[in-house]
């Protein structure tokens, strides 16, 4: 079986009006036996933007660690936090290190970056485990589920969602995509990131 | 004598399989696929015939193509992964199953039978190739029909899962996949036997087949006793399955539980896995097997009411 | 999808076999929903191998009888042998007790064609819909070697696991609350029904590459059942030549064709 799939694991990152949110499951599995009902794959790296890391378990750890030193001197060298598209640059270049023996890791991002004119434009890549970016305007998946989350958020998403609405659509989707999954579920997390606050919600789903 | 009589006789069993065989061709669709004889084989031809691939060796040829334990990027993916158990106890036998069944790692359908109804007193699981088992378990209940109108007794589960057992053995190696239980009541009281596509078949108590069988196991050898009563035998079943629906990735959905007495099964529920995780198979929410739900029920209970001072 | 099959590469020091790969993937989507007294059975029209595109159309849905439909998706060449020969068996059912064969035992019969092939295998996935003896939409699915069961809604083919979740949210109301008093309606109306099938096409169409060029939806309506606003939808044209019995319609809509 693939390495992506050996724990297993899934993430989604969507844009709205003037807002982004991020979910993934919680399970951290052994091939076909299920371990962990709370594994976390989100991290904040700013205030302002959050990663999201599906796929070797491992790897998971290794990066976090990785970015967030990398991370803390960029914020030490610049004396200013970092902004979403430098951080995806970051992680591409990261990943790249490593290409001909990579982390198995597909890296899911969602932000606010700082418009010219002082106010906040939502913001979403996903890179391939050797750092190709994809900067979408709709939304970014990744992980054992990429392709049953693809095929509902194109069928839920429209653009410029407000919070709650988009809180209720990336759910949705995220929900149904993993219960078609064997390899992800046990539980979602969401965060819905806006200008001023991150909503951070645990969903009830499916335990099997 | 008898031979004489065998050879000129115009009634009975061997003067209609003669008839039959006179009529049999060689041609793909003889006149019997005009009627519903076509679909299991009829009388002449016996066990249905199957298309083989004309390569040297067609069991390589066909575990190349669909066999995706091997090789999971193969064409044709059969559904598998499950889990069901039986088991007999003073008051018949309780049959488990799961209803998840996944392709690679895409669930298929959360909605399989996995118990097929052979006949109304006799139930087969299905574990393995869902298709090897849909179609044998209903030939198996031709036969077991036919049993009954030549001996005019019903067949006891002990021949029919024979039955099974020797026809699947026929083809061994050729890359069938099938592990069921043959669960009935029969004269000498309630019977589960476990049949493969190795050529197993052993009487027991208690079986459970499938990947998540591990699980199901777990929960029910710690609480298996012949002297269940039928409740308790019934939550035993429903909460083996649970279990391994939750742990095991390929198993889950729903869990349909039957229970076999001396007058036929009875399907006793559907239940969905997920929702006995958070509120158990009863309609009062928060009476879940769920770790996390249980542990929490055991606080509320164990704190002592708050009495305001 | 390669002509040639290398046999499992065991080491270097082992020499490699070819053989002749007898099978070929031809991409495509079919879904089929039904609902309490219809069913509607679509397919796209594209017909890929790899990379390219053979034909932009190449019909997978086939009328089988004035109540059941078929839709073949996967190698074309088995899928559209598979319908000949389904339709031959049915036409001798026809000819041996003068009446058209019930649903549930078309299914029965596709398991036991498909069976037969159990050791060089039919590399198809089926999907039959239509109305049942008692007047109810039904739809069966079934694997390439016969297994089979009978469903609301399913999808299948190369856009399935995008196309399978959309629909559970969408038909089933799967992890929906419904309103305090407003409980989840069983069964959808023709209309709604056909625009998730449109929905769901057109969001496979932009993310998977073998689904495009067209959409071909059959619409089987049971005995004596309303017209539900189909005599609106654009485009529609009635198969059934009688006025009694089940009725069928199609409609043809284009997807994107890159």
């Amino acid at each position: 079986m693939s390495i992506m799939e050996y724990n297993g694991g899934s993430v989604i990152a969507m844009v709205g009006k003037d807002c982004v949110a991020i979910a993934s499951d919680l399970r951290l599995g052994n091939q076909a036996l299920g371990i962990s009902s709370n594994f976390q794959k989100i991290f904040p790296v700013t205030d302002r933007i959050y990663l999201g890391l599906p796929g070797l378990a491992t790897d998971v750890t290794t990066l976090r660690e990785t970015f967030r030193y990398r991370v803390n001197m960029y914020t030490i060298k610049e004396e200013r936090e970092i902004e979403p598209e430098t951080f995806a640059h970051l992680v591409s270049s990261t990943l790249y290190e490593r290409r001909f023996g990579p982390y198995f890791i597909e890296p899911v991002m969602a932000g606010l970056s700082k418009s010219a004119t002082g106010g906040y434009k939502p913001f979403i890549a996903a890179t391939d485990l050797i750092g190709c970016l994809n900067f979408a305007k709709d939304f970014v998946v990744a992980g054992t589920a990429s392709s049953k989350l693809y095929g509902v958020a194109e069928g839920l998403w429209e653009p410029d969602l407000d919070a709650d609405q988009l809180f209720e659509t990336i759910s949705q989707t995220i929900m149904n995509a993993v219960d078609r999954d064997a390899y992800s579920g046990w539980g979602v997390i969401v965060h819905v990131i806006e200008k001023d606050k991150v909503t951070s919600r645990t969903l009830k789903g499916r335990m099997d | 004598m008898n031979s004489i009589a065998n050879r000129f006789t115009t009634t009975g069993p061997i003067s209609e399989l003669r008839k039959a065989q006179s009529h049999v061709e060689d041609d793909e669709f003889a006149d019997s696929a005009w009627g519903s004889e076509a679909g299991f084989g009829s009388l002449a031809k016996g066990v249905p015939n199957f298309t083989v691939p004309s390569v040297p060796d067609p069991s390589a040829f066909l575990r190349l193509h669909t066999d995706d334990f091997a090789d999971p990027n193969c064409r044709i993916k059969i559904q598998h992964g499950t889990t069901t158990l039986a088991f007999r106890f003073q008051g018949g036998v309780i049959v488990a199953v799961d209803s998840r069944a996944t392709a690679g790692s895409y669930v298929a359908s959360g909605t399989v039978k996995k118990v097929i109804e052979i006949n109304p007193y006799l139930l087969g699981t299905m574990a393995g190739g869902a298709a090897d088992c849909q179609y044998w378990e209903t030939y198996l209940g031709i036969h077991c029909r036919l049993h009954e109108l030549r001996n005019r007794e019903r067949i006891s589960v002990s021949a029919a899962s024979k039955y099974l057992s020797n026809l699947v053995y026929s083809y061994k190696g050729m890359g069938l996949s099938m592990g069921t239980m043959i669960c009935g009541w029969d004269k000498t009281g309630p019977a589960v036997f476990y049949v493969d596509s190795d050529g197993t078949r052993l009487k027991g108590d208690l079986f459970s087949v499938g990947s998540g069988s591990t699980f199901a196991y777990g929960v029910l050898d710690q609480g298996y006793r012949w002297d269940l009563t039928d409740e308790e035998a019934q939550e035993l079943g429903r909460r083996s399955i649970y279990a391994a629906g939750h742990r095991d990735a390929f198993s889950g959905n729903t869990c349909n539980l039957y229970h076999v007495k001396e007058d036929g099964w009875k399907f006793i529920g559907n239940y969905d896995i997920s929702k006995l995780h958070y509120d158990g198979p009863g309609e009062t929410p928060g009476a879940g097997y769920g770790y996390d739900i249980r542990i929490e029920r055991n606080a509320a209970a164990a704190a002592p009411i708050a009495v305001p001072s | 999808m390669p002509d040639m099959v290398t046999l499992p590469y065991s080491s270097p020091a082992t020499p490699q076999q070819r053989q002749f790969n007898p099978y070929s993937e031809n991409g495509g989507t079919i879904l089929a929903i039904s609902g309490a007294d219809f069913s509607v059975i679509a397919g796209d029209t594209r017909q890929s191998e790899g990379y390219s595109i053979q034909t932009r159309y190449a019909p997978k849905v086939f009328r089988l009888t004035d109540n059941a439909v078929l839709a073949v998706n996967g190698f074309a060449a088995d899928g559209n042998m598979f319908v000949k020969q389904v339709r031959q068996r049915l036409e001798w059912y026809r000819h041996a007790h003068a009446k058209d064969m019930p649903l549930r035992a078309i299914a029965r019969l596709i398991q036991t064609m498909l069976y037969s092939r159990r050791f060089f295998p039919y590399y198809v996935y089926n999907i039959l819909g239509g109305i049942e003896e008692d007047g109810s939409g039904a739809v069966y699915s079934f694997d390439p070697v016969g297994s089979y069961e009978r469903e609301s809604c399913r999808a299948a083919g190369a856009a399935q696991s995008l196309v399978q979740p959309f629909l559970d949210n969408q038909i089933y109301f799967k992890n929906q609350v419904p309103q305090p008093g407003h409980p989840h309606p069983q069964h959808l109306p023709l209309t709604t029904v056909i625009q998730l099938v449109i929905d769901s096409f057109t969001s496979a169409t932009e993310r998977h590459i073998e689904v495009g060029d067209g959409l071909e939806m059959f619409i089987v309506l049971a005995k004596g059942s309303p017209l539900y606003g189909l005599e609106n939808i654009d485009g529609v044209q009635e198969m059934t030549v009688t006025n009694e019995g089940e009725r069928i319609f199609v409609v043809r809509r284009n997807l994107k064709r890159d």
